[in-house]
């Protein structure tokens, strides 16, 4: 601090050469600025009470004296990231163990954070080794690549561990239908990862407006979309490159295919598989049927075909034969560009229901003329208000055309999931584990959305229609 | 003002725009310090601007993120103390100054960059930032420290231990 000695001179008077004695002066100098650290202190200290008081009752409403459920978390990449995050917020979740084989980096990654949380939790790459030690565990989330989901999943299901095991359920029929045996033989949980089941606005929307006030009427036809972007391959940093030995064992032949398994076939399925299962899934629960033949055009129209092995864009036309009457449902993804990102579109003879997961288009109505008046649900709360099409407004002045129907009225469907979109689907399944739910998503429900998801590639091979036999469906 | 005085008056408006800073730096440590789902990677996957590469980098590696973050939440907070006390208040300002800097790099309102992370005001070049970079200088040119706050104290001490010793 050679610097200060010139400035001294400023606001003390110039010191003797050679140091002085320290005065009181000094020492009412020097401590002038202190109470304003007490001042932090105490401020600090009110807004931390402030805090706790406010987490408290909502974990205390949330929760009231939860039991303890102990939980490994099994692949730790993207998607096991996630979910952590939003099970960090789920009281009574205990972390145990995390396991996951890029040891180097998504495993230790995770394992940083939950320390971070004050959950000491044990490392494993061989999911073998930890259900042999981890005698503890209640419960194992599962976020691995599809193709490992029936292994893991059937193996933790026989080691006694309820399953939380993300969609698609399983990249092959057989795998999928071991993981519903291996939960029935054990009586064990098994959860697939659609979570939309659990959110709110969905059950809102299935329970309220289709199922109690039958907006739409009779639902005839339906369409739905994933368009993403492009997006680069994904890497990983030099340093963190695994041994060749070790991708071998777990099935990947080099480090672009375990980044990238979606792409490949014999891994994971696809975008139709990534993406379209989750909505596809919608379909089949909102008809309230399993379709009954599906044809399917795609291909690989954009990316390296030897890197992306399988089609990057899929345009699908189901048939539903539903209670109600026979249904057409469209669904396309594309993975070249994002306009309108994503959602699924009901239309009846009565009105429309535009629903995403997304809170880009959150969810809306739309009142055909013909249907009868929906004020009471209004009134109920189920929609808001209708708000005029603004097309309506601007058209006045045009002479009218007979021929175009009247733009329908847009009422919103007032429910908004402020937790992770992944939230109450776990929430449902430690619920269920604690024995006070029933799963939103059983394996029998991702095996039928599992039978009618993965025949889309099969059509899209077969250039053909396809048809499902009710046998396809049974277990 | 003449040879580099500063009167009084400028003197104590100078230690109130200190520890108006060192709050500030103080209460952003301890914020990051007590929330545990705390950490850098969100910003600096953000980044944007001529250096954006190597803050998204940093990213990406857990064993420097993690560092960083520690770096991060413990470097404001005694910054912010050691502000407020005005104990080695030129350290403490060039530390604060370099913590403004990465964060100011990390996403800088430059011209023809649009969106960085979403922001409550409007930015051209200069942002709340830069003020308070700013106003560290001012703090580290004035030796505000030895006016009032313990650095008084230990210059004493000092100048005393400088003769003897
Ligand atoms: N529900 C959703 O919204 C949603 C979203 C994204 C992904 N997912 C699903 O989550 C799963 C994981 O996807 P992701 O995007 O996280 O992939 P990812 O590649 O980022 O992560 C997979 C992780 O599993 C690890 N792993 C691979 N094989 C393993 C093995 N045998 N044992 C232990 N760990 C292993 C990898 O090291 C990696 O860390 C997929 O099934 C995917 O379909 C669901």
């Amino acid at each position: 601090m050679a610097g200060d000695d010139e400035k001294d001179k400023v606001a003390v008077p110039p010191r003797p050469a050679g140091g002085r004695k320290l005065d009181r002066r000094d020492v009412l100098k020097g401590l002038s600025t202190v109470p304003a650290l007490g001042l932090f202190g105490y401020a600090w200290q009110k807004q931390r009470q402030y805090e706790q008081a406010a987490a408290g009752t909502e974990q205390a409403a949330a929760a009231g004296d939860v039991q303890d459920v102990h939980v490994a978390l099994l692949g730790a990449g993207a998607q096991g990231q996630v979910l952590t995050d939003a099970m960090l917020r789920i009281p009574g979740v205990r972390f145990r163990a995390v396991c996951d084989v890029w040891a180097e980096y998504n495993q230790r990654r995770v394992v940083n954070q939950l320390q971070r949380f004050g959950f000491q939790v044990n490392a494993y790459e061989d999911y073998r080794e930890m259900l042999d030690k981890e005698k503890e565990l209640d419960a194992v989330v599962i976020a691995t690549p599809d193709f490992w989901h029936a292994p893991h999943a059937v193996d933790c299901l026989k080691a006694g561990k309820h399953v939380y095991c993300e969609k698609e359920m399983s990249n092959t029929l057989e795998g999928a239908r071991a993981m519903v045996a291996a939960a029935r033989e054990t009586g064990k949980l098994l959860q697939i990862g659609h979570q939309r089941r659990s959110n709110p606005r969905y059950l809102h929307c299935y329970r309220h407006l289709l199922g109690e006030a039958k907006l739409l009427g009779r639902i005839v036809t339906v369409s739905g979309q994933w368009n993403r972007a492009v997006t680069p391959d994904l890497g990983a940093p030099e340093r963190y490159t695994i041994p060749e030995a070790r991708l071998k064992q777990y099935g990947f032949k080099n480090m672009h295919q375990f980044r990238n398994w979606r792409w490949y076939k014999g891994l994971g399925g696809g975008p139709i598989v990534d993406l379209g299962s989750h909505q596809i899934d919608i379909y089949t629960w909102f008809l309230g049927a399993n379709p009954s033949h599906v044809m399917a055009s795609g291909g690989q129209l954009y990316y390296d075909p030897a890197t992306h092995e399988w089609y990057d864009t899929a345009m699908v036309v189901f048939d539903y034969d539903t209670p109600a009457g026979p249904v057409k449902a469209y669904y396309q993804t594309q993975t070249t560009n994002g306009s309108l990102g994503y959602f699924e579109n009901f239309m009846g003879d009565q009105g429309t229901l535009l629903i995403s997961e997304s809170e880009v288009h959150a969810a809306k109505v739309y009142r055909d003329t013909n249907a009868p008046p929906w004020d009471e649900w209004v009134q109920k709360g189920y929609i808001t208000a209708p708000k005029l099409q603004e097309a309506v407004e601007k058209d006045k002045a045009a002479v009218t055309d007979v021929r175009e129907s009247v733009s329908p009225d847009e009422h919103k469907v007032p429910i908004v999931l402020k937790d992770p979109y992944h939230q109450p689907h776990l929430q449902n399944f430690f619920d269920a584990v604690r024995g006070s739910a029933t799963l939103n998503c059983p394996p029998e429900i991702g095996y039928e959305s599992a039978v009618a998801v993965l025949k889309v590639n099969d059509a899209i091979e077969a250039k053909s229609r396809l048809s499902f036999t009710p046998e396809d469906f049974a277990l | 003002m003449e040879d580099g005085k500063l009167a009084r008056g400028p003197m104590i408006a100078i230690t109130l725009l200190r520890v108006l800073v060192g709050w500030h730096f103080l209460y952003e440590g301890i914020a990051k310090i007590t929330s545990p789902s705390w950490s850098a990677a969100g910003y600096l996957k953000q980044a944007r601007g001529p250096f954006a590469d190597i803050f998204r980098w940093l990213a990406a590696q857990p064993d420097l993120l993690a560092a960083a973050d520690s770096i991060t939440m413990w470097g404001l907070t005694l910054v912010g103390v050691l502000l407020i006390l005005g104990l080695f208040t030129r350290l403490a300002s060039l530390g604060g100054i370099g913590f403004i800097l990465l964060f100011y790099l990390c996403n800088p309102p430059f011209v023809g960059l649009f969106y960085s992370i979403p922001v409550e005001g409007s930015y051209l070049i200069v942002n709340k930032n830069l003020v308070e970079l700013g106003a560290l200088i001012v703090v580290l040119a004035s030796g505000s420290g030895v006016f009032a706050g313990l650095d008084t104290l230990v210059h004493a001490v000092l100048g005393r231990k400088r003769k003897t010793g």
